[in-house]
């Protein structure tokens, strides 16, 4: 039975309670998901030290999405923030990332997107909505520096995975369209992260858009 | 990648009956292939279908149960239908009579099966894949072979997603009739490991 895909731990962060309870009660219905707890802010959140890791559900009332950029550091490291957003809003979404957020997801997503997006984000993948993931990667790439600038010898494999990874889509995203594996796909990611010389998603998500991997075809 | 033999499982499902859909329970099954988490799921739909979230035409257990699944879950979904079955027509006079017997006591096994697991063993498994191949025989040979056919395509097509990520953990669910010709396909190709779906 080896290679079983564990549970995702999930917190909810919510001012409400009862929309916190609202929250815990739709997730835990929900397979692949444990409800590990709620609180009301991230400093509660931290102040609890929580044991191990997962992701953290940010529901952020409308309009408070400024205040909470300042605030998603205090989460702590094994716990990576996938904050709700009124809609998909480039300049939102790419100061929700630069302040620590593992993605974000609209309110008019599917119980199934938000599911998959929990999942993804727990793994430290980075979820952004697909349509415009390459407009938001472009942006972060303004600031960031990857420190890798050099071609790889990728097989036409990790190309296709590298293509979709700068895409924005998620591992699973990418394992459905590819029909392979989740695992394959992940095995494809280690390779690719080793040809780059990179060490971490977001770097070879970078690399992928500084050499035109998001664009279309 | 790999050189060990790929473990496929097929599992039967029984939900529905062309013009007579029961009320069957989803959730044990949901459970069941919830439980096994495989890597891959080989479902008899078309690629057409599948791209353009067209379920309308596919059984119960796909739309209601498995889809689903499969988009909260790390579970692939690999359509493996080339197309559609063709429809069995419309059966006249003392066959039409045989026929709907047949199919209420399909529909009986169905729920009378206490989980999914019954009806993947044993008797009932048996009796379902024979009334099943008396049903086609009252349609005539064109039907038979037609559904062998399409048997065959779908066996095909899980052999190229078993080639594609070898070494993967897959399961093959589709309905009941094309169980036996299905494992015994599969079982012909040597980097294949037919296992029970229980033993995936």
């Amino acid at each position: 039975m080896d290679g079983r895909v564990s549970v995702t731990r999930v917190v909810v962060i919510a001012q409400a309670s009862l929309l916190r309870e609202a929250w815990k009660a739709l997730l835990s219905m929900q397979p692949g998901i444990e409800v590990a707890g709620d609180a009301g802010s991230p400093e509660a959140l931290a102040a609890r030290a929580l044991p191990g890791g997962g992701c953290v559900l940010v529901d952020a009332q409308t309009g408070a999405t400024a205040d909470l950029v300042g605030r998603l550091s205090r989460l702590p490291r094994e716990w990576h923030a996938l904050v709700l957003v009124d809609a998909s809003q480039t300049s939102q979404i790419v100061e929700l990332l630069r302040a620590g957020a593992f993605g974000v997801v609209s309110r008019g997503s599917s119980v199934a997107e938000l599911v998959s997006g929990l999942v993804a984000a727990g793994r430290g993948e980075i979820v952004i909505p697909s349509a415009i993931a390459a407009e938001v990667l472009t942006q972060l790439l303004d600031d960031a520096s990857t420190g890798v600038d050099r071609p790889a010898s990728l097989s036409s494999r990790e190309a296709e995975v590298l293509h979709l990874l700068a895409q924005g889509l998620t591992n699973k995203l990418m394992a459905q369209q590819l029909l392979l594996s989740v695992r394959t796909v992940e095995a494809h990611l280690r390779a690719i992260y080793d040809k780059l010389g990179v060490t971490s998603r977001t770097e070879a998500v970078l690399w992928a858009v500084r050499h035109g991997y998001a664009r279309g075809g | 990648m790999s050189t060990k033999p790929t473990s496929v499982a097929v599992l039967g499902t029984l939900a529905d009956f062309h013009r007579e859909p029961i009320a069957y329970n989803l959730s044990a099954l949901v459970r069941l292939v919830e439980d096994l988490q495989p890597d891959l799921l080989c479902l008899d739909m078309t690629s057409d279908e599948w791209a353009r979230r067209d379920f309308a035409g596919l059984p119960l257990e796909y739309r209601e149960a498995l889809v689903p699944l499969a988009a909260q879950t790390d579970i692939v979904v690999v359509p493996v239908a080339d197309e559609r079955p063709i429809a069995e027509p419309e059966l006249q006079g003392v066959r039409a009579a045989i026929g709907g017997k047949l199919r209420q006591t399909l529909a009986y096994l169905q729920r009378s099966a206490p989980s999914p697991a019954a009806i993947n063993q044993g008797l009932r498994h048996h009796v379902a894949n024979h009334l099943y191949e008396v049903l086609a025989g009252l349609h005539g040979r064109h039907l038979r072979t037609s559904a062998k056919a399409h048997a065959h395509r779908l066996a095909g097509n899980v052999v190229q997603a078993v080639r594609r990520d070898p070494g993967r953990r897959v399961l093959v669910v589709v309905n009941v009739r094309f169980c036996h010709y299905l494992r015994q396909t599969l079982r012909s190709y040597a980097d294949l490991d037919v296992v029970r779906y229980s033993e995936l």
